[in-house]
């Protein structure tokens, strides 16, 4: 541990130029006085490698949210339209459920309808005619 | 098994039925954006600027060499993440939608609205872009509240000054400013920052049955929630 953060030190230690490259359009001083320019460039590696692991996880909710919306204008919400998904065993993921349901609206109905009805509460009784009615 | 083979074999004809030819733009939109609210419409070839038509449509199959990639098919929207264009959101083709205050209840309404504003009804919602509608709001002095809160709700606010805390209750607000009591409710329930002031001048409050926008013809705004109307 000692040996890396030596290192990593030793970088922004050395290295004025790779720093103030790394610190274009930063606010105020942080982009031409070494001191602060060093400080937040080092903010800014660890937001960026924390936000490449938080970025998984917005899209993801992004996706979510968009999948709700354009479920919810058929009239089912999220849970049930991803519940009747799954049980009609369509293993299409969020991402692409969501460019769906903005760039091709039909086909993202006929998904609505087949997970509607998955569920056996919704499928229309059948009408019997005739002597099956009665008997 | 049985029912994933029957709904991809459903997905699939209903992809071949609809497109002729790879990624070719449907000729007909099915509705015009603000009629009706269950229309299907493609999102990303709504505006005008979008609609030019891909070459592979215009020009003959010899010379399609000459072409590549974007210009010949049109965007890829497949392999990368759609973000909308400033086509896709200009204020003035946006919806307009209209509502009646009168007995609604106060958070149900203003809920209902911060939804249509922020744009989160439709699936081209993008958290960073203002993708909403505009929604007027009539008859606000009307609006109701159950229990006792009109006599009990209190509104404060604070000039900034020791001692400067102005404390006041739903009924006298109602009676001095009926506006505030809905653009305060909807405030609170839009982001705040730079996006949710901007949003929130979307929202547009009026006293009476009569509003300044019949020019942008709004629509009666979809309401699902089923108590939102007081009954007693």
């Amino acid at each position: 541990m000692e040996k890396v953060e030596e290192k990593e030190i030793g970088f922004l230690k050395m290295n004025k130029g790779k720093i103030f490259k790394l610190a274009k359009g930063f606010r105020g001083r942080a982009k031409n006085c070494i001191r602060i320019a060093r400080e937040r460039v080092e903010k800014a590696l660890q937001y960026s490698y924390r936000d490449r692991r938080n970025k998984k996880r917005d899209m993801r909710s992004l996706w979510i949210e968009q999948i709700n919306a354009g479920t919810r204008l058929h009239g089912v919400n999220y849970g049930n339209f991803m519940h009747g998904l799954t049980k009609e065993n369509i293993q299409l993921n969020r991402k692409v459920l969501s460019e769906l349901s903005m760039h091709e609206p039909y086909s993202f109905k006929a998904l609505v309808d087949v997970s509607r009805s998955a569920f056996p509460g919704n499928r229309p009784a059948v009408k019997k005619e005739g002597l099956a009615a009665i008997l | 098994m049985a029912t994933a083979i029957a709904a991809s074999a459903f997905l699939s004809s209903a992809f071949s039925g609809g497109r002729p030819q790879p990624r070719q733009r449907r000729a007909a939109r099915p509705a015009p954006r603000r009629a009706a609210a269950g229309g299907l419409s493609v999102r990303c070839e709504q505006s005008e600027k979008q609609k030019r038509q891909p070459l592979s449509a215009l020009v003959p199959r010899e010379q399609r060499f000459m072409f590549e990639g974007d210009e010949l098919c049109g965007p890829d929207i497949w392999n990368t993440t759609w973000y909308p264009k400033a086509a896709d959101h200009v204020t003035t083709e946006k919806t307009w939608y209209v509502v009646d205050a009168t007995d609604k209840i106060l958070g149900r309404l203003a809920s209902t609205i911060a939804v249509h504003i922020r744009g989160k009804n439709e699936a081209t919602y993008t958290p960073s872009v203002d993708m909403g509608a505009f929604v007027v709001v009539v008859n606000a002095e009307k609006v109701a509240v159950s229990g006792k809160k009109r006599s009990q709700k209190l509104y404060r606010r604070h000039s900034g000054r020791p001692g400067g805390m102005k404390v006041e209750t739903f009924d006298q607000l109602q009676k001095r400013i009926p506006e505030r009591i809905i653009e305060h409710a909807v405030r609170g329930m839009l982001p705040k920052g730079r996006l949710g002031r901007r949003l929130f001048t979307h929202l547009k409050v009026y006293k009476g049955a009569e509003h300044p926008h019949e020019a942008q013809k709004p629509v009666p705004l979809p309401i699902r929630d089923k108590r939102i109307q007081k009954t007693d």
